[in-house]
């Protein structure tokens, strides 16, 4: 226990020199900017920063790129919120509730709300991975394909089963999310399934052109056709600050996202993604009037908030104590300490303490920094909400093609994007929800690789799923969870909740 | 110089270099009527950012930036396993101002896709074969296996248990695994993940037992032993891991598998541009900055002519060629 506040002290000595404040300072800055800004990401920025990188020290590197990556699920929110298009992918959840806050004159809550949310978040995940690195890093290392598949299986079903609505639409676009993630070239096979001819399908839909198309485009679309006048945008803004009734309404729903968050960022392959994704299905569960989500519920910003902001800390655990990416920004990470030497791996704890702790106490500096850079720009981006529709939509439609576009430079992207806009309008006019069709999207492909995989490994025998205590307690709550649905009772009672 | 001409060179190229080159561009209308290079260059990456080809690409940018006195420009287009990138290039003006930097992928995947959206021989051209770099053999550490021969024993000793990680279908790392099987005559099954480094924790646990892994996505796991090292497959030792020996000193006469990394340009491109390119490629390579950047990440540089990249290139192309039609190999 010593031993960690010790390191902490460390690493405060470390972060807290002027120059790393600045590398600190710098990077959470430009993370908040790309954040903003659909299109590039984290991923593009600290892959264009790399060479500069090159030419620090390791620390002050470091310090500055997971600025930029954490910066970024904070700016990725402002965007969501304010014109419902999400900067970043995590925080596509963030503009369900968000942006019709925004809609009702409470932009600046939702504004304040994410960012306090994310703070305490990033704090709290601070000190997890202070504290629990070492034996997080060691669960990580149980999950095998296996482990996966029960994980993913059970994240769709919990999909169904919490899903705002009638089930069956919600499993049919479960379902679609499925088959719009069979697209592309299957890794076992490399055989290319559904791209019908076209070289820009050879990877699959893209993800951001799938999101930007049903969250911003199509919802454009819907908006276009109410009657609207000219400054409906700019309902009152009454107060910019989050009053003290909604920060108490919040805290449980902030402390689940982040107790989720920090939980299912240590899984590789899980992340600030999956992370947002779960905590709003889990809060729209488990909180009181569910039925206020989706109509600018506060608590619907507060949760995928906390929660991708404390998965994005996490994920830093498998990368520096196992040497193990969970996303692509972690890989390009790994590539800048081997840059400078050090192999990331169990050794860096011991071998570079300065550079562990530092690291780790940057962010919680750095967490601090968003803060006092974000709540004064609120009142600057609430302002931007008077912008007439007329101006708002063509704007809204142009960022979300140069957003599909620089993903991967790809046209077809852009394509793919009109095509699903228009799937998406007739999704949203049958109302049928599209956050179950994402998340099938998300988690079908990983699902598949790792079912196969096991299968694989396995030479075909299922048991694999069954054999391991962790997958098999995955596999019974999938079960559970749809005994939850299937029984009479209790169906009755979620009808009844959801009527209310 | 028309008009329009000095309008569309600063505008495409504005579209795209992006916002980085702008300030570039006041150098380019001045220098237009130069000899080349007199404009930023453009070398696209196929891949997404983080792997080997995009740390090497953009060492190579920067340091090409200086030998060449104009901004040369790294640009990531990822898509269809390099493909994507590699055909915008190939379908790009002839004029040295666009190159792509690519791995085996571009002789492997000829013979793997049923259909190319451009021939390999006829569109592109090499520039230089710039560095080489060895796959490393790594196994499950709780297995007994200490050497390769070790290895053929327990996969003959074991039939059915061996399975062996790769990074994706018709990927380097695959194939070295079909070559060592066709080789030895040992079975093993091909467990094919997105990137060789989610292949690790598998193999700690010894779900996966071996694989032909890059030395960059290899040292993070091999500094501390969590998996073990057992030989290298170049022509010489690796000074990475200069105590294991490789394949062919451990009994595989003559069994290579080389990661090299290519700069090619589209066929037509001119030959003063193509020589200028070239003796800008060996001049940095011999940079002792760029080789330390390199040498971090277990690549050897190389730097051959234009010629005797071309008759690697084929060289190369053949060797695949056989080891996935004798492996009866197919994307279905």
């Amino acid at each position: 226990m010593m031993d960690v506040f010790s390191n902490i002290w460390l690493g405060l000595t470390v972060a807290v020199t002027l120059k790393n404040l600045a590398y600190c300072l710098i990077g959470s800055f430009l993370g908040t900017v790309v954040g903003v800004l659909p299109g590039i990401g984290p991923v593009t920025t600290v892959a264009m920063l790399m060479p500069i990188s090159f030419t620090l020290e390791p620390t002050s590197a470091l310090i500055m790129l997971a600025g930029i990556y954490y910066g970024a699920q904070y700016g990725g929110s402002t965007t969501a919120i304010l014109i419902n298009i999400p900067g970043e992918a995590s925080s596509v959840v963030t503009s369900l509730d968000g942006h019709q806050m925004a809609r009702q004159g409470r932009a600046g809550p939702a504004l304040g709300i994410a960012a306090l949310g994310s703070f305490f978040a990033g704090t709290v995940a601070t000190f997890v991975i202070a504290f629990g690195a070492p034996p997080l890093a060691k669960l990580a290392l149980q999950f095998g394909p296996a482990e996966y598949f029960s994980l993913m299986l059970c994240g769709l079903v919990a999909a169904v089963v919490l899903a705002r609505g009638s089930i069956i639409k919600a499993i049919a676009m479960v379902l679609l999310g499925l088959v719009f993630g069979l697209s592309g070239s299957d890794v076992n096979s490399g055989v290319r399934r559904f791209t019908y001819g076209f070289q820009g399908l050879a990877d699959g839909i893209e993800f951001v052109a799938l999101s930007m198309a049903i969250y911003g485009v199509a919802e454009v679309i819907v908006n276009l056709e109410k009657k609207v006048d000219e400054n409906a945008s700019t309902a009152p803004v009454g107060s910019v600050w989050p009053s003290w009734a909604d920060i108490r309404y919040c805290i449980p729903t902030v402390l689940r996202g982040t107790a989720l968050g920090s939980v299912l960022g240590v899984l590789p392959g899980g992340g600030a993604l999956l992370a947002s994704f779960s905590a709003y299905t889990l809060e729209k569960k488990v909180a009181k009037a569910p039925r206020n989500f989706g109509h600018g519920d506060i608590r619907g910003v507060a949760a995928p908030e906390s929660a991708n902001n404390a998965g994005a800390q996490t994920s830093f655990i498998p990368m520096l104590t196992l040497g193990i990416p969970s996303n692509p920004t972690m890989a390009l990470m790994i590539g800048a300490l081997m840059v400078h030497g050090i192999t990331p791996g169990p050794r860096v704890m011991t071998d570079r303490p300065e550079l562990f702790w530092g690291i780790v106490a940057s962010m919680w500096i750095g967490n601090l920094l968003l803060v006092v850079l974000n709540l004064p720009m609120v009142g600057i981006w609430v302002r931007l909400l008077r912008t007439p529709y007329r101006l708002m939509f063509p704007a809204i439609v142009g960022f979300c093609c140069i957003g599909a576009y620089t993903v991967n430079a790809n046209v077809t992207d852009i394509v793919v994007m009109a095509f699903i806009t228009l799937f998406g309008y007739i999704c949203l006019k049958l109302d049928c929800e599209p956050a179950p069709l994402i998340l099938g999207f998300v988690l079908g492909p990983l699902m598949e690789e790792n079912l196969r995989r096991g299968l694989l490994i396995s030479r075909g025998d299922p048991m694999i799923f069954l054999n391991t205590p962790i997958s098999l307690g995955f596999l019974i709550a999938a079960a559970l969870l749809l005994l939850v649905v299937a029984a009479p009772a209790i169906r009755r009672k979620r009808e009844e909740a959801l009527v209310e | 110089m028309t008009i329009a001409r000095a309008l569309r060179a600063p505008l495409s190229a504005l579209v795209l270099l992006g916002l980085s080159s702008a300030a570039s561009l006041v150098v380019t209308s001045a220098a237009q009527a130069q000899a080349f290079p007199n404009k930023p260059v453009r070398l696209v990456l196929p891949y997404s950012p983080g792997g080997i080809i995009d740390y090497v690409g953009r060492t190579m940018a920067q340091a090409l930036t200086g030998a060449l006195g104009q901004p040369v420009v790294a640009e990531n287009r990822p898509g269809a396993g390099g493909i994507t990138g590699t055909d915008s290039v190939a379908r790009s003006p002839a004029d040295g101002y666009t190159l792509v930097l690519m791995d085996p992928a571009i002789v492997i995947n000829p013979t793997l896709q049923p259909s190319m959206p451009y021939d390999l021989f006829k569109q592109l051209k090499t520039v230089s074969i710039i560095s080489s770099s060895p796959e490393v053999v790594v196994v499950a550490p709780e297995l007994p296996i200490k050497s390769i021969s070790d290895l053929i024993a327990y996969g003959k000793a074991n039939p059915g248990k061996l399975n062996f990680a790769s990074a994706g279908i018709g990927t380097t790392p695959h194939l070295a695994g079909e070559l060592f099987q066709q080789r030895t005559g040992v079975v093993a099954t091909h467990i094919p993940y997105k990137s060789i480094g989610q292949s690790y924790p598998d193999m700690m646990s010894n779900k996966v037992q071996f694989a032909f892994s890059s030395i960059a996505g290899a040292l993070p796991f091999t500094t501390d032993n969590r998996v073990r090292v057992i030989a290298t497959t170049g022509k010489t030792r690796s000074p990475v891991y200069p105590d294991a020996p490789t394949v062919d000193e451990a009994g595989l006469k003559g069994f290579e598998v080389d990661l090299w990394l290519g700069i090619f340009a589209p066929a037509a491109t001119p030959a003063e541009a193509m020589d200028k390119l070239n003796g800008a490629m060996q001049t940095v390579l011999k940079d002792p900055e760029v080789l330390k950047a390199l040498a971090k990440v277990g690549v050897e540089p190389r730097g051959t002519t234009s010629a005797e990249g071309e008759a690697f290139l084929k060289a190369e192309f053949g060797k695949w060629k056989k080891v996935i039609e004798d492996g009866n190999i197919k994307e279905n």
